[in-house]
């Protein structure tokens, strides 16, 4: 028996579906401690407690939280599409967990009863074209949105619906810039050989050569862009209260609902994951060369623990915002993607390009970002601010004959 | 026809009308309490005063005369001038005004008048807005003067209206104002309550809160009822009324001005005559019997049934097998169309009328007198339509036979299905009707409560009371008047225009007027309707 | 036949100095650049996260602690108050009832038994559930029998509950007077 789930363990195949099953489990509670961990954080920031109730501290309102989504009366409307409705909470979920399949949770290892030479990949699916596979997916996760708009035969969903769809393809060009970019630095599609590729030293420390260093503006947009994708504030224009009455789940209640709330949260991890690998060297501690390459299990295990923190990071720093910044307007959030984030992801594309072509060494990008900030803060449409009215204003005082 | 000056403007106006008709006609609010287009002129409440041209006894040269005079008493002659904008007038009703507030208790809020009361209404718009007076308050009891009315007598403004409706138009004089000056009150003759059947009628003139209808009494503030045009089922007479109700219920009925039927009046037993349709014993849901069990389908198979069974009956036993009898309280829309339902079924069916009940012989008012013309009747025939059935019945031609011949028809057992609607507000059933029923095939009873019939029926079709249907009536002089429903009909219960709409495969909702429409095809009399004319609230 | 009753105000005597204007600031770069700002605001919600004290002092942790009101002016659950002999002061008036924007109050009136009053209420129902709590009652009120009180703890298991009746109205003046006397009322002779 014991030999039998050992050699399971030892084959990538067998690994994976095992790690799947861990996995599920284990985003599945990460997202219920997410949500808790949302509520705390903008409890904090408002200067209030935040859950407190429910088990010491409040941990266990996740707990009650999900038996009340489970026992709530699941209600469907009468006029809506049953179908559709019914399979779109589920259309989104799905796509938001199958995301996980090529996260590179902790590189390469060998379990200790393992021979020499045998390796295995810390990851469900270790493809050659993992990051397009991300890319490909988490775009479906808009038709679950506009599905549920749509089939939930409500003008107010419909809108929120609709908004989403255009939000998200809009982002997703910029994104897939910057991705880009990232994949000519480094020269890999496979999102294991891009952690691997940022090992380098940088300042003296091991493994802290990330692509952060070379591409601050590209990681910066790569976060917005993620805001954007996964309908984050301050670009959750497709859920808001005051003007859709809750966008394109308004009509959901219970789990389906549920499903939604997961799957924002589900989406929101795999999204920190892929910026954490992409920009900042994925499982890797800088200054300890040990944990960055060594095969043993051990190291593995740490590694998945560096790459949890880092994605924790960028969780609270998702929230953070979220508290911080209010909701765009529309307008802006389109003007933002097409006339600002689409023209600056291609320009570090040029640049990157002509770094690689001319074979630069990788710090010439640092002093391009830098060009790229001067033109840009050069090129910020000046506002025509209001001025002049305290002079119309005599002017009338003096025609109405005071 | 005469030309009058009032305020500047001429006015054209019939001979032998009253300045004061003639402004309110042209569309003057002029403040009134003590005239009624009704009842006898007394000129005592000083309200409608207004100013005169006159010619100076001397010079002769035409003037403002210095006194007023009350419009309500001036007939009108060609070429008068009168004007009530100006600064005299303005302040004789603001005085007036504040005499009829000094010993006035102002309880608004517990007087059932408050909505619809002309002391509020002209002392916002012509009076003051505080009183100069420091005395007490003359207090003056409450009088239990009748069976169905009470009287407060501080809120009393002595306009005698009520004093002249029971004079002149009741005929039987049982209130009368004792005393004198400040001191005078309505009262009635000691141990002579007042009984006349029109009594209601003084609570609906009183122009304030004084005389108050028990019925209605601190049941509902007037502003929150709603108003539907109705016709008075209780007899033949046809008095239009409106039926006030709020939240889903009767609470008051209030005759409608109609001159040549009712005027302003309407009798006691028409007025106080809705509360069937509150009656917890009404049928409230279709049932259909199957041998000893009865079951309760829901509304939409009535017409499948209803169709299935009678052309059944047709083809087994004869379309001349079937029968329909009509009731006068069912409205010509609904009888025309279940006319059309039966003989559409079976041409040779025959119809019959139900019963009219009578009581005693036609009452007119004022008692007493035997004047020609009558200010009002109180009709024997108890039924608002037969005049309405009729002409259906007429119009439907082929077997139409009467009440007893139908009765003989269905207790020999010559009925294999039969529809038979009631709808009347008492058990109408008699005996030979109640024993016959038995023996008709298929039975289809229509009916607001149970009886003979709808226990011997196969299928018992709930109806609802005339407040919650519409259509017409026919009344005794062969008028065409519409009444509207008040009220949504009884919870489980459907309108009878509308399952009736079905069953003459009809699609949508019943409209009376579309109905009307189709039948003045073939009776022309149903094309022209009476409407009575509205009289601007103003003028009361 | 009010408007032109209503006199003409006199034109008000405006002086150029009366209005100031402020003209709208010209963004500085960092400010045009959007990011820097969004920094700021980041530090200032950052550095509240780690104000413990302010969170204590400020929260009103509920069902231990509980918040005084202010008792003249705080719109709570109502009450109906009684007249100087202990009955039921409302005269079924039905104002409030037609004042209410929230259709809440259900009043069913009668002849009173007593000499001294007209009408009284025999029901008196309100929807707690459905009351927005704006006072148009009380101030519609010609009695001053109605009032809204600072309780505002108002809990209930059922719908049915939460419909307060005459005698639970009653309750809770008898509960409520101490703090918050009934307003003097208008003398009336209802
Ligand atoms: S009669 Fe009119 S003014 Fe007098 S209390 Fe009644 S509503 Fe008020
Ligand atoms: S507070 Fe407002 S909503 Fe509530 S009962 Fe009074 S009037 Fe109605
Ligand atoms: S307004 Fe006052 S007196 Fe009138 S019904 Fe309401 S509580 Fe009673
Ligand atoms: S005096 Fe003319 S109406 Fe009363």
């Amino acid at each position: 028996m014991l030999d039998w789930i050992k050699s399971v363990l030892s084959d990538q195949f067998g690994f994976g579906i095992v790690l799947m099953a861990v996995l599920l489990v284990a985003i599945l509670t990460a997202v219920a401690y997410s949500i808790l961990l949302e509520r705390k954080v903008s409890a904090w920031i408002q200067d209030r407690f935040g859950p407190n109730r429910v088990g010491p501290y409040g941990l266990l309102q996740p707990v009650a939280d999900g038996l009340k989504m489970l026992l709530k009366e699941d209600i469907i409307p009468r006029n809506v599409d049953r179908a559709l409705f019914i399979l779109a909470p589920w259309m989104i979920f799905v796509v938001a967990m199958v995301g996980f399949a090529v996260i590179p949770w902790g590189g390469q290892f060998r379990w200790p009863w393992m021979d020499e030479g045998e390796i295995l990949q810390a990851q469900v699916a270790s493809i050659d074209i993992g990051l397009l596979y991300i890319l490909a997916v988490s775009s479906l996760g808009v038709y679950g949105v506009v599905l549920g708009g749509w089939a939930s035969n409500n003008k107010y969903s419909f809108y929120g619906g609709m908004r989403a769809a255009a939000q998200m393809l809009s982002y997703e060009v910029p994104m897939g810039m910057v991705i880009l970019t990232v994949i000519l630095a480094t020269g890999h599609v496979r999102l294991e050989s891009m952690v691997v590729a940022q090992t380098g030293t940088f300042f003296g420390l091991h493994g802290f050569d990330w692509m952060f260093w070379y591409h601050p503006i590209g990681a910066l947009l790569l976060f917005i862009s993620a805001l954007a994708e996964a309908n984050r504030t301050p670009f959750d224009l497709a859920e808001c209260e005051q003007e859709l009455v809750g966008g394109y789940h308004t009509e959901y209640s219970a789990m389906k609902m549920g499903l939604f709330f997961l799957a924002e949260y589900a989406h929101m991890i795999t999204s920190s994951a892929l910026i954490v690998a992409l920009f900042f060297g994925g499982y890797l501690l800088p200054g300890w060369s040990w944990l960055n390459t060594s095969e043993s299990a051990l190291a593995m295990f740490c590694r998945v623990g560096v790459f949890g923190f880092k994605i924790l990071f960028v969780i609270f720093v998702y929230m953070w915002i979220r508290w911080t910044i209010p909701r765009f307007r529309y307008d802006q959030l389109m003007r933002i993607a097409w006339k600002g984030f689409v023209p600056i992801s291609m320009a570090l594309v040029v640049l990157q390009g002509i770094v690689v072509y001319a074979e630069w060494p990788q710090w010439v990008t640092i002093l391009g970002n830098v060009a790229v900030v001067l033109v840009v803060a050069a090129a910020m449409p000046r506002g025509r601010p209001v001025t002049g009215r305290q002079a119309s204003l005599e002017r009338k005082v003096q025609v109405s004959g005071g | 026809m005469a030309t009058i000056i009032i305020d500047g403007q001429s006015i054209d106006c019939t001979d032998n009308v009253t300045v004061l008709q003639a402004a309110l006609e042209a569309g003057w609010d002029v403040p009134h309490y003590c005239y009624h287009p009704g009842l006898s002129v007394v000129a005592s409440c000083r309200l409608c005063l207004m100013e005169l041209k006159l010619p100076h006894p001397k010079t002769k040269e035409m003037g403002w005369a210095p006194r007023l005079f009350p419009s309500c008493q001036t007939p009108v002659k060609d070429g008068l001038e009168v004007r009530f904008d100006s600064e005299k007038i303005t302040e004789n009703r603001r005085h007036c005004m504040e005499y009829y507030l000094l010993n006035h208790p102002l309880d608004c809020p517990v007087c059932d008048q408050a909505g619809e009361c002309y002391l509020q209404d002209y002392s916002r718009k012509f009076g003051d807005s505080s009183s100069r007076m420091v005395e007490v308050k003359n207090k003056n009891p409450k009088k239990d003067i009748g069976s169905k009315t009470l009287l407060y007598q501080d809120r009393c403004v002595m306009c005698s209206r009520c004093v002249r409706f029971c004079d002149e138009v009741a005929g039987t004089s049982e209130l009368c104002i004792v005393d004198r000056g400040s001191k005078s009150e309505i009262d009635i003759f000691p141990g002579i309550p007042l009984e006349n059947e029109l009594q209601g009628n003084v609570v609906d003139i009183c122009p304030v809160g004084s005389l108050l209808d028990k019925d209605f009494l601190m049941d509902q503030r007037v502003w929150s009822l709603k108003r539907a045009k109705s016709v008075c089922p209780g007899c033949s007479a046809g008095c239009t009324i409106h039926v006030d109700h709020n939240a889903g219920q009767v609470w008051r009925l209030k005759p409608r001005f109609n001159p040549g039927v009712n005027d302003w009046w309407m009798c006691d037993e028409g007025r106080f005559g809705w509360k069937h349709v509150h009656d917890p014993k009404r049928l409230n849901r279709l049932m259909v019997r199957r041998g000893a069990e009865t079951e309760s389908p829901d509304w939409s198979v009535l017409p499948e049934l209803a169709r299935f069974r009678f052309e059944r009956a047709a083809s087994d036993a004869g379309t001349d097998k079937i029968g329909a009898l009509l009731s006068p309280f069912m409205s010509c829309e609904e009888a025309w169309l279940l006319v059309r339902f039966i003989r559409g079924v079976a041409p040779e069916s025959v119809l019959a009328m139900g019963p009219v009940p009578t009581d005693g012989e036609d009452r007119t008012f004022p008692k007493g007198s035997n004047g020609s013309t009558p200010k009002f009747t109180i009709r024997a025939e108890k039924c608002p339509n037969r005049r309405g059935i009729e002409m259906v019945l007429k119009g439907a031609g082929g077997r139409v036979i009467s009440f007893d011949a139908f009765v003989k028809l269905a207790a020999d057992g010559a009925l294999a299905a039969a529809w038979i609607a009631g709808g009347y507000p008492n058990d109408w059933v008699t005996k030979p009707l109640g024993s016959a029923a038995v023996k008709v095939g298929d039975l289809f009873a229509q009916d607001m409560f149970e009886n003979a019939v709808t226990e011997a029926a196969a299928v018992v079709v709930p109806s609802c009371s005339w407040a919650e249907r519409s259509g017409c009536f026919v009344n005794h002089q062969g008028r065409v008047q519409p009444f509207e429903s008040a009220i949504a009909p009884l919870d489980g219960c459907q309108r009878d225009g509308q399952f009736l709409y079905a069953l003459a495969e009809e699609t949508g909702l019943y409209d009376a007027a579309g109905v009307r429409a189709k039948m003045a095809a073939t009776m022309p009399a149903f094309g022209e309707l009476h409407v009575a004319p509205e009289e601007p609230r103003f003028a009361h | 036949m009010d408007s032109d009753q209503v006199e003409q105000r006199p034109a008000r005597d405006w002086k150029a100095t009366d209005v100031i204007c402020v003209d709208q600031p010209e963004l500085t770069t960092a400010e045009r650049l959007y990011l820097p700002q969004v920094f700021g605001g980041l530090a200032t919600t950052f550095r509240h996260m780690f104000k413990k004290r302010v969170r204590e002092q400020t929260v009103v942790q509920y069902p231990e602690q509980k918040r005084e009101m202010r008792k003249e002016i705080y719109r709570g659950v109502h009450r109906l108050n009684r007249d100087e002999q202990g009955r039921v002061a409302c005269v079924a008036c039905f104002m409030c009832e037609t004042a209410c924007p929230a259709h809440c109050i259900h009043i069913e009136g009668a002849l009173s038994p007593w000499e001294d009053r007209e009408k009284y209420p025999i029901k008196f129902d309100i929807d707690e559930l459905r009351c927005i709590y704006c006072g148009m009652c009380e101030e519609a009120c010609p009695v001053d029998a109605i009032e809204l009180t600072p309780e505002y703890h108002l809990v209930g298991s059922t719908r049915d509950e939460m419909i307060y009746d005459r005698e639970k109205l009653l309750m809770v003046y008898d509960r409520t007077k101490e703090d918050k006397p009934r307003k003097g009322p208008a003398v009336t002779g209802y």
